[in-house]
């Protein structure tokens, strides 16, 4: 399996984003787009076969590997190597993530008009930048490729998004870097106290494990709300989730996909690979707080999903509610409520990939996305209609579709969670129960605004789906119907993973 | 002999240049302008190059002891070289709108590199003193060959603010000679570590201090520098914001490795300065509309993160600010050399001129969004690393600095804003009829080289680490 390189699958995104990049490239968008399409559809097939070669009976990390240049590591005299490896949640991560770029690529084609190298190395660049961070094993590479994917995002946003894409897309990156600040600053100090106390100068996530070790309380909290801080602006969380619909909102229709495919799940990772695994202690601490912050976040994302008037907006706040379940799993702190939380999350970027990529076939006829001015539209788009039923039937968790499972396993762990607070965690259960038929509500309420009420007259000529757009709508459908007959499959790659961190959270 | 020239090799090879080009002023200025050019860039290759052949291990002294030439001066006097061959290359313009006085200006020019490194070298206060007042005088001549009236009324602040500073360096270094009867650094550690120090040695610290804060434009004395900047040409800016602060650091860990490991009160009032510079200065960053006054916040920004590194005082963090200097070098002049490129190409010096270049310039600004990205400290640059390493240092040191580390890694945040104003501009989409012909070769080589550098950098940083280490431990 020696073909098999985290260090090809992370640089070489990066690579081909330089290439399209260079002068002598030729500027013929469709030279560009097919380029950039064999290319991804290359890397989707080489991460298949990182997921088909992988151990699952195998305890922690495998296909390690570290980047050396000339055969010095990087910063070595800071105990910082560039070390990369994965263990069965950030395989499952990098396989969707290296999945999203190739459906992303093939509806970039009637939306990107301008720009196309720049577009196509910037996709590039994020897709480096993300998997990066799936891969890392050392916190401050890892940081590294946090940062770098804020400016990829910086420029899909503003280049090709509407006329105040630019805006929305300065806040994101600002409020971003306040929070990466703190994030950066908990990282250090935990760098320097672990080399105070274990006189080891390293940054490897792995040999950073607070729970061994004497490190006063206060400490641990102060650190452990610094990693929080930087990472709920990613997840997003109530509070913190206000760039998120904005940026949705303002961004051209394939980033749309692009970053909620991308970006919330960099953040699920962060609080599993830093807040559950360096501070047990303190995660079992803050258990019930997340709880409940989860709680508010599924029914006030919900709450403003309904009244949102333009579709974009709406799903977004769907996302960002579906986003709180996935907290409620990791808070329960058992294994059911852990592996439904990151089935979820695997879940949720599929499902709501495959709703912006409908908004995109319907923004792309009609120009438009407020919910007033569409309606109808079943009736001269019969196959949007019925493939994007079956995904809204997935959002809603029909069962033996793809939310089917990790909802019932998120409630179900969060009913037999064994925190202290009973009432609570029974209470906050119960409002995520009935917080999933309001769910129900605001997407199909989504449904029938778009496709079933009246045909308006100016939308009667609209043509259907186009065998691509078809396509890759039915390719989703696929996925989706496949992990909802057979969830088992996705979870047991990730089950001996979940087991150790487990291990030590379990109260 | 030998000693003199075992020590002092660049330094004299750099007078020799000088003394050619005063002569040369004489005879053919206005025919043959350009060789000026060159006959800079050939001193300071030959300098940088006699720098291997100096004395390093062990020290070699000159002049009786009051010059040293160790591992930490050479690592000063090549930065301070490197950056002098680039700032030569983008003086092009300057010295074709001033041809008759070409050679002066490179005399001037060259005799505020000599005394940047003099300064370095220095043993002694006096020493120190001269070096540091030369180079404020060829500063203040440099600035003077901008020919408008409106920026000699802004360039006068300076004037007379650093003749004001400079007699307070006086007043202070006649009172430490008062206490220890010595002005050479080592007696007066030596006097410190057997007398309890009083609290007239504050008072010197604060004093002579200011002279330095001045130079690197840090906050009680911040006015001069957006002015100034605006006031001067171009190339003249671009050295203001490279060899004076190279000088001031190489001068200021000296200093205070001396001086201010017997105030612990300093080292908070160092760190309140810091921190409250990087504060006001990115603050004000995101207000300008010119470059270059931006770019004159953005130097005071950076010394005051480089500031904070110095007053937690360990070998780290002095090793810390010599990469942070390496890896500011190099972003600076790029930076640099961008806007001199856009100024001489269409007179191009404001944000709003900057808008949709992307349309027409895509590797221009491609270049300079790596450089500026550089300059934020943002990932895959060497800016980043440099911002860990010195975050680190002072991690590092305890929790008391702490605090102020947080409060000036947010407040550094406003300066990221302050870059990504510029980028932004660059990648507006509006249609704009900007004309820029730049094939100015020089310019353009430097920008490319310090794009490439800044990521170069990054990717090895170890060794460049590993070797500011040793540097800062020899010193």
């Amino acid at each position: 399996m020696s073909f098999l390189s985290l260090i090809w699958l992370i640089f070489l995104p990066l690579v081909i984003a330089g290439v399209i990049m260079l002068p002598v490239f030729p500027n013929h968008q469709v030279r560009v787009r097919r380029f950039a399409k064999w290319f991804a559809g290359f890397h989707f097939a080489y991460a298949l076969l990182f997921l088909a070669f992988f151990d699952t009976s195998l305890y922690g990390m495998s296909f390690e590997k570290e980047l050396t240049f000339f055969g010095m590591s990087w910063l070595k005299s800071l105990g910082i190597s560039a070390k990369f490896a994965v263990d069965g949640i950030s395989l499952l991560m990098v396989v969707l993530t290296t999945f999203v770029v190739l459906i992303t690529l093939f509806m970039s084609k009637i939306h990107i008009r301008s720009k196309h190298k720049l577009y196509y190395a910037m996709v590039f660049l994020l897709e480096c930048a993300i998997l990066g961070i799936f891969c890392s094993k050392d916190m401050f590479m890892f940081f590294v490729f946090w940062e770098l994917s804020l400016i990829p995002v910086y420029f899909l946003v503003s280049q090709w998004g509407n006329s105040e894409a630019r805006r929305a897309a300065m806040k994101f990156t600002l409020a971003s870097f306040v929070c990466n600040m703190f994030l950066f600053f908990g990282m250090l100090i935990l760098y320097y106290y672990n080399f105070a106390v274990s006189n080891v100068l390293t940054a490897n996530i792995e040999s950073l494990n607070m729970d061994e070790k004497i490190y006063p309380l206060w400490f641990q909290v102060t650190v452990f709300v610094n990693f929080l801080i930087g990472f709920v602006i990613r997840v997003p969380f109530a509070g913190f989730h206000n760039w998120y619909p904005d940026i949705q909102n303002k961004a051209a229709a394939p980033v749309n996909i692009l970053l909620s495919g991308m970006l919330l799940n960099t953040g699920v990772y962060g609080i599993i690979r830093f807040n559950m695994q360096v501070f047990p202690e303190i995660f079992k601490l803050f258990a019930p707080v997340l709880m409940i912050w989860s709680v508010v976040n599924i029914v006030y994302c919900g709450a403003l999903s309904i009244v949102q008037p333009e579709v974009k907006k709406m799903v977004a706040y769907a996302n960002v509610a579906t986003m709180g379940f996935v907290m409620m799993g990791l808070a329960s702190l058992n294994s059911t409520g852990f592996n439904g939380a990151v089935f979820m999350a695997l879940a949720a970027t599929i499902v709501y990939c495959a709703l912006f990529v409908v908004i995109s076939c319907v923004q792309f006829r009609t120009k438009t996305t407020y919910i007033t001015a569409l309606g109808g539209l079943g009736q001269v788009m019969p196959k949007c209609m019925y493939l994007s039923l079956i995904v809204c039937f997935a959002s809603v968790g029909v069962p033996f579709l793809v939310m089917f499972a990790p909802k019932m396993m998120v409630i179900t762990g969060a009913l037999f969670s064994n925190l202290e607070q009973q009432l609570m965690v029974k209470l906050v259960a119960f409002i995520g129960l009935l917080a999933i038929a309001v769910s129900a509500g605001y997407i199909m309420y989504f449904f029938y605004k778009v496709f079933c009420s009246v045909l308006l007259e100016q939308w009667k000529k609209l043509k259907d789906l186009s065998p691509q757009e078809a396509s890759v709508l039915s390719a989703l459908c696929l996925v989706i119907i496949y992990l909802g007959v057979c969830p088992m499959s996705i979870v047991q790659i990730y089950q001996s993973v979940s087991s150790i961190i487990l291990d030590v959270l379990q109260v | 002999m030998s000693e003199l020239v075992s020590a002092y090799l660049p330094e004299l090879i750099i007078i020799v240049f000088i003394l050619f080009n005063l002569l040369a002023s004489l005879f053919f200025n206005t025919y043959l302008y350009k060789l000026s050019k060159w006959v800079t860039l050939l001193g300071i290759v030959f300098a940088l190059a006699s720098t291997f052949y100096l004395q390093i291990e062990p020290e070699a002294y000159a002049f009786d002891g009051s010059f040293l030439s160790n591992i930490y001066t050479v690592f000063f006097k090549i930065l301070i070289l490197i950056s002098g061959f680039f700032l030569t290359l983008l003086s092009r313009n300057m010295i074709r709108e001033k041809r008759d006085r070409a050679f002066e200006y490179f005399s001037v020019f060259l005799s505020g590199i000599l005394f940047a490194m003099c300064a370095v070298s220095a043993t002694d206060f006096v020493g120190l003193f001269v070096s540091l007042e030369a180079l404020g005088l060829s500063c203040y001549m440099l600035l003077s060959f901008t020919k408008s009236p409106d920026a000699k009324q802004l360039t006068f602040g300076y004037l007379v603010q650093g003749a004001v500073v400079s007699s307070l360096f006086l007043a202070g270094l006649s009172v430490l000679y008062g206490m220890c009867a010595h002005v050479d650094y080592q007696q007066i550690g030596l006097y410190f570590s057997q007398n309890q120090p009083q609290i007239l040695l504050t008072f010197c610290l604060v004093l002579m201090t200011c002279t330095i804060l001045f130079k690197l434009g840090l906050v009680p004395f911040s006015s001069w520098l957006p002015d100034t900047f605006q006031g001067a040409s171009y190339p003249i800016a671009a050295y203001m914001s490279c060899v004076p602060v190279l000088a001031c650091f190489g001068v200021l860990s000296r200093m205070l490795m001396i001086l201010l490991n017997y105030t612990f009160t300093m080292k908070i009032v160092f760190a309140c300065i810091a921190v409250i510079t990087i504060l006001l200065g990115s603050l004000s960053a995101i207000r300008q509309e010119s470059l270059k006054r931006l770019m004159a916040y953005s130097m005071s920004v950076h010394s005051g993160i480089m500031l904070l590194g110095l007053c937690v005082f360990s070998v780290y963090s002095v090793s810390g600010v010599l990469f942070y200097l390496f890896c500011y070098i190099f972003s600076n002049i790029g930076a640099w050399s961008a806007i001199i490129l856009l100024y001489d190409s269409g007179k191009l010096e404001n944000l709003n001129d900057l808008k949709g270049l992307i349309y027409h310039r895509p590797y221009y600004v491609i270049a300079f969004t790596v450089v500026l990205i550089s300059l934020a400290g943002i990932a895959p640059t060497c800016g980043f690393v440099s911002k860990l390493y010195m975050a680190s240092a002072v991690a590092r040191s305890g929790f008391v600095f702490l605090p102020y580390l947080i409060i000036s890694l947010l407040a550094f945040v406003i300066m990221i804003y302050a870059y990504w104003r510029i980028i932004r501009a660059m990648f507006r989409r509006i249609e704009t009829n900007i004309s820029i012909d730049n094939n100015v070769i020089s310019s353009k080589f430097i920008l490319y080289a310090c794009a490439f550098a800044t990521v170069g950098i990054c990717l090895f940083s170890d060794k460049i680490i590993q070797l500011c280490q040793l540097v800062a431990y020899y010193m």
